[in-house]
């Protein structure tokens, strides 16, 4: 996981867009805090568009 | 190829390249004699002063084979990838870099902007006080002079054209080149597509190191340690990428004592040969203490030049996002 974080940095994606977590079968509130939490962090960087290195990509 | 007596017309072409793959064609050594009985070459820049116009008054479809090495990152090598992609009936990727990128794809960690500020005004060796960057076109008192644009990403053959088939490696080995060259020369090609190299399967079946569980406390640069030359390299830390690359070369690599670096591109079935070294690289770290693995894998200096050394713009991301 940390290997993978250090490798999207050099690719220039953000450290937020990527997370792991553990949720029991049993903890149903704790799953959909996390879904939420992610949906709303993602919402705040925008869409990803891997091109974003000028004119002709 | 009309009829049986007539000979096989090829082109090689050269694009964002070293050099090493046209070096990489004389290693078949005296079979290059066959392939001059077998074959008449109309085109290849560094051999025969044959001119583009040359190439473009040729019909369609007149050239039997085109081995096109180097990746595409001017507006030049796009041209003529094109050019040579109508006049041949079989267009072969040849090499890592027309395949994945290969060494020139890692620019695509920057951008036309960051690379010309790099090599024209930054280097501690440049003297370069006026500033000058490449123009496009630029006019002198006889008439203006243009050269290729350079682009921003770099792309493999295979994302500018059709292309028939691989023959891998940085450069291939020259008993793949050959394997390739006999079939063409016998006209028994293998389907369309087809990678050719003598084993799919991972470098670590052609390897004959001892291999043994995987359990790594720390990673070693090459230049760090001498490794035992028969136990497997990944397992005494060395960041070997045979797990993840494409047999066929017959493991010269770590013959020598040096890691596998992964120019034979990933094994069949794998699309991102990055992703796949980095997760076998992550599942043999030999700790579940967050902090202990931050250390080890503090010793993983660069990971995109490790795992993607040959193909970043053959990756599903193909390029780093760049401001």
């Amino acid at each position: 996981m940390s290997l993978l974080k250090k490798m999207m940095s050099q690719l220039g994606i953000e450290d937020e867009r990527l997370r792991l977590d553990w949720v029991s079968a049993s903890e149903a509130e704790r799953f959909a805090q996390i879904v939420n939490e992610m949906t709303e962090q993602l919402r705040k960087l925008g869409p990803f568009s891997p091109g974003n290195g000028g004119g002709n990509v | 190829m009309e009829g049986a007596m007539s000979k096989l017309k090829l082109a090689l072409y050269w694009a964002a390249s070293c050099g090493g793959c046209e070096i990489a064609q004389l290693l078949i050594g005296d079979k290059i004699l066959k392939l001059a009985e077998a074959a008449d070459i109309v085109f290849w820049p560094v051999a025969i002063d044959a001119k583009y116009k040359d190439v473009e008054a040729m019909p369609d479809k007149s050239i039997d084979v085109c081995l096109f090495n180097g990746a595409i990152r001017t507006s030049e090598q796009e041209h003529l990838a094109k050019m040579l992609r109508e006049k041949s009936r079989v267009m072969i990727a040849y090499g890592a870099c027309a395949s994945e990128g290969g060494i020139p794809g890692l620019a695509n960690l920057f951008n036309r902007q960051t690379i010309f500020d790099r090599v024209y005004l930054e280097t501690q060796s440049t003297d370069n006080k006026e500033k000058v960057v490449p123009q496009t076109k630029y006019k002198v008192p006889e008439g203006e002079l243009t050269i290729p644009e350079f682009y921003d990403t770099v792309r493999t053959l295979a994302q500018t054209v059709d292309v028939d088939y691989t023959i891998p490696g940085c450069p291939p080995e020259a008993k793949t080149t050959w394997l390739a060259l006999e079939a063409l020369i016998e006209g028994k090609l293998p389907p369309r597509g087809t990678v050719i190299t003598h084993n799919a399967k991972a470098v670590c079946d052609d390897c004959p190191r001892k291999r043994d569980v995987k359990k790594i406390k720390k990673f070693y640069r090459t230049f760090e340690i001498i490794p035992d030359p028969e136990i497997c390299l990944l397992e005494q830390g060395l960041l070997c990428a045979g797990i993840a690359t494409r047999g066929g070369c017959g493991a010269p690599c770590p013959q020598a004592n040096m890691p596998c670096t992964g120019c034979y591109g990933p094994v069949d079935g794998v699309v991102d040969q990055g992703a796949h070294f980095l997760s076998g690289v992550a599942s043999v770290i030999d700790s579940n203490d967050p902090s202990e693995i931050d250390k080890i894998i503090a010793d993983i200096h660069d990971p995109v030049g490790t795992f993607y050394r040959y193909s970043l713009p053959d990756s599903l991301l193909r390029r780093a996002r760049t401001k």
